[in-house]
């Protein structure tokens, strides 16, 4: 399995970062941790290379390769770097060439076969879709934005699934909703739900929500299915079926103590689109962490 | 469904250039308006469908200049070659010549002896520091341009601000007080002199071409930098009372940009020929531009930096962005078509009439009108295209051909508003230290502070000499 954690600051994507480690170890995956820097505009483009050049000689970084750099320090401290990486540091002259290109080191992990630290420049959901079209990544991880045009471009453009983490507190007791119904992305997200419940050992809250006062065959079918695979996964859960408006029962429930986990809508990318998707409604007004599974 | 969502982004990230498109149909479907020659009509569908790709940048910039190119000719403008005639002149050379001197001034290392003498001046009072760093960037850049002084000034703002502290939380004012003070002091003093900018440049070559030879290098200076030591306080005091810092004082900065400027060891040789090439330049702007032209005399520069091994070649091809200056190139041809098929006049006659019919203080109005649009545009295009497509229009506007053109080129280098409206904002965004937020914080301040004086000045002090 292979995780991208896209970070932005010191400030603010500390909790991306640990929610990323966290389940990168569960997985054992192997981790890319990506900042993508602002790119000038075409007309002061040189200029600003120019300014970079005298900054390095003033042995300046440039801002995202400052984030790695806080990135590898953390997770040194979390003991996720291996001793020999660890030794050779952080050598950033080899994570920028020339400001403007990718740039990429690589170290060897303790939990996962290899860490990458990757540097890239321009508009991130560009960056971002073509970091994981080109090198294969199953998961994203990224802080939640107040744009609500980047959360659709995210959830509509970008090939891998998505966790997009928001407010988090370590310290909680959290537990994972499950939206359930008859979709195809359901099934996914209830596997993918499983092995996180069973790494840290949350329970799961499976919720069938319907707009009619009375359950189809088809959610009630796929609500005792997923309840199935729970019980055979030896994960502790509760069942809950709950008319109402899918998306608003969704955000209620989970509340802030939640993770939820959901499938991707299987609507017609240009209905996508133009009208959104449940999952991208409950990741627009929900505050907790959300994972869409693709 | 991937393909379908592969389209899908591809619109998404080409929406702007849709855009421009079907603006640029529809208006070409258009009536042409009375009094507007067909010729003018096409080119100001093609001024805007430009406007429109330079603001958003849907596509590459030198790919818009190729647009203006064959649009030109396909619309039958004119001829292709009088077309090739109108891309270079000398404001571009001039342009092209500014960029390549700004790589090779950079490149020696003036910048710590900068450091020590601005410190030797200020003293350790952070108050003192940045008035210090607002005076010196105006004072350089009125010589070598903004974006130049950006580059050099801002690695010593930023030793400054480590040194006090590696929090960047604790030191978030100090670096708004500060880098503020070197990108908003050095667009400030690029309006002093022709060579400050390439917008100056573009417009005293549009002013020679009206017929006006009595702007010369050292008039320019006369008319314009009584207002640059007039701003550069106002802006220093202005930028202060907008940040605040808990550190009036950076003794340990201050020591420590001391230690490591002492480790560069004495003036070199090369920097002090460096120094003499730049003088011999700045000599040549003042002396012989009337005769040569500002871009010969800045390409001289650049060809004794380079016969004499003072910046090497590959250096300056890797930070000259030649499709911007293509792209000047075709902004400049589009002016001067602008003019040739009368679209400029017949815009700026539809002005004065809107003008007239609103008030009776013509020039003050027309004035106000002229500073607030080309400010609006400089902050979200860029100062020398603005300058480039509104100059032809600007100078039709009254019969003060000066008066015009001096307001409408000072006024675009008003491009204090957002991290995007000048390369020297873009540099000082491009550290981290400063957000896109403080721009509008400081910058409507000191914008419109700027706005109110230029007015003033230009309604008053002018007056004095023409």
């Amino acid at each position: 399995m292979r995780l991208l954690i896209a970070i932005s600051s010191k400030e603010y994507s500390e909790s991306t970062l640990q929610i990323g480690l966290r389940v990168a170890k569960a997985f054992n995956a192997c981790i890319t941790i990506t900042c993508v820097g602002q790119k000038p505009s075409s007309f002061a483009q040189n200029h600003v290379r120019l300014a970079q050049e005298s900054m390095e000689r003033w042995d300046f970084d440039l801002p995202p390769v400052t984030v790695l750099e806080w990135a590898f320090d953390y997770l040194v401290n979390y003991g996720f770097i291996s001793q020999e990486s660890c030794e050779i540091g952080f050598k950033k002259r080899l994570l920028v060439k020339r400001a403007g290109e990718r740039g990429e080191i690589n170290f060897k992990g303790t939990f996962c076969e290899r860490v990458d630290m990757i540097v890239r420049f321009g508009d991130i959901i560009t960056e971002l879709r073509d970091e994981v079209q080109k090198h294969d990544y199953d998961v994203t991880i990224i802080g939640g934005s107040k744009k609500r045009r980047m959360a659709h471009d995210l959830v509509q453009f970008i090939d891998s699934s998505i966790l997009v983490v928001k407010q988090i507190d370590f310290s909680k007791p959290y537990r994972i909703l499950l939206p359930v119904d008859d979709s195809k992305g359901t099934l996914k997200a209830i596997t993918f739900g499983i092995q996180i419940a069973k790494a840290y050992n949350l329970e799961v809250d499976a919720l069938t929500v319907s707009k009619r006062k009375r359950f189809g065959s088809g959610y009630k079918g796929a609500s005792d299915r997923a309840c199935r695979y729970l019980e055979n996964a030896n994960v502790s859960y509760k069942q809950h079926f709950i008319v109402g408006d899918p998306v608003e029962t969704i955000v209620e429930m989970a509340d802030e103590n939640h993770i939820i986990i959901m499938g991707v809508s299987s609507k017609n990318p240009l209905k996508k689109f133009f009208a959104g998707s449940k999952p991208l409604s409950v990741m627009n007004t929900s505050a907790c962490p959300i994972l869409i599974v693709k | 469904m991937n393909s379908l969502r592969t389209v899908l982004f591809w619109i998404t990230r080409i929406r702007w250039l849709l855009i421009a498109v079907m603006t640029g149909i529809i208006l070409l479907i258009l009536p042409t308006p009375d009094g507007l020659s067909i010729s003018g009509h096409r080119l100001l569908v093609i001024v805007i469908v430009t406007l429109i790709l330079v603001v958003a940048e849907p596509i590459p910039l030198p790919a818009t200049a190729i647009f203006i190119i064959v649009a030109l000719t396909y619309f039958n403008i004119d001829t292709p070659n009088r077309v090739a005639q109108a891309f270079m002149n000398d404001a571009v050379f001039f342009i092209m010549g500014s960029l390549m001197l700004a790589v090779a001034i950079v490149k020696q290392g003036w910048d710590t002896r900068l450091a020590l003498g601005i410190i030797k001046i200020t003293g350790n009072k952070t108050r003192n520091i940045a008035f210090g760093f607002t005076a010196i960037s105006a004072f350089l850049a009125s010589f070598i341009g903004e974006h130049t002084v950006a580059a050099l000034m801002l690695p010593i703002g930023m030793s400054l601000i480590r040194y006090t502290s590696k929090e960047v939380e604790k030191v978030r004012g100090l670096s708004s007080i500060l880098l503020f003070s070197i990108a908003y002091g050095a667009l400030i003093g690029s309006i002093g002199t022709p060579s400050g900018g390439g917008r100056n440049a573009i417009m005293m070559n549009y002013l020679h071409d009206s017929g006006v030879d009595s702007i010369t290098y050292v008039r320019w200076m006369l008319y314009v930098y009584p207002l640059v030591l007039i701003l550069v306080p106002l802006v220093s005091i202005t930028l202060w009372h907008s940040f605040s810092t808990r550190y009036l004082f950076l003794d340990s900065g201050v020591r420590r940009l001391k230690v490591q400027v002492s480790k560069q060891g004495a003036v070199s040789f090369r920097q002090s020929s460096g120094l003499v090439v730049f003088v011999l330049v700045f000599l040549g702007w003042i002396f012989l531009s009337g005769r040569f032209g500002l871009g010969t005399i800045a390409l001289t520069g650049v060809l004794l930096y380079l016969v004499t091994g003072l910046v090497r070649w590959e250096d300056i091809n890797r930070n000259t962005h030649w499709g911007v200056i293509i792209l000047f190139g075709a902004t400049i041809a589009l002016g001067t078509y602008m003019r040739s098929t009368g679209a400029a006049l017949w815009l700026a006659e539809g002005l004065v009439r809107m003008l007239s019919s609103s008030s009776g203080q013509l020039t003050l109005i027309s004035d106000i009108v002229i500073v607030c649009i080309t400010t609006v545009m400089a902050n979200t295009l860029s100062s020398s295209a603005t300058v480039a497509v509104l100059g032809p229009i600007t100078l039709n506007l009254g019969s003060d051909l000066i008066h015009q053109g001096l307001i409408t080129a000072l006024a675009s280098a008003f491009g204090f508003f957002t991290a995007v409206a000048a390369p020297a904002c873009a540099i000082i965004y491009s550290s981290g230290l400063v957000n896109a937020k403080d721009f509008l914080k400081a910058g409507w301040k000191v914008g419109l502070i700027s706005i109110v004086i230029l007015i003033i000045y230009a309604n008053t002090y002018w007056r004095l000499w023409f």
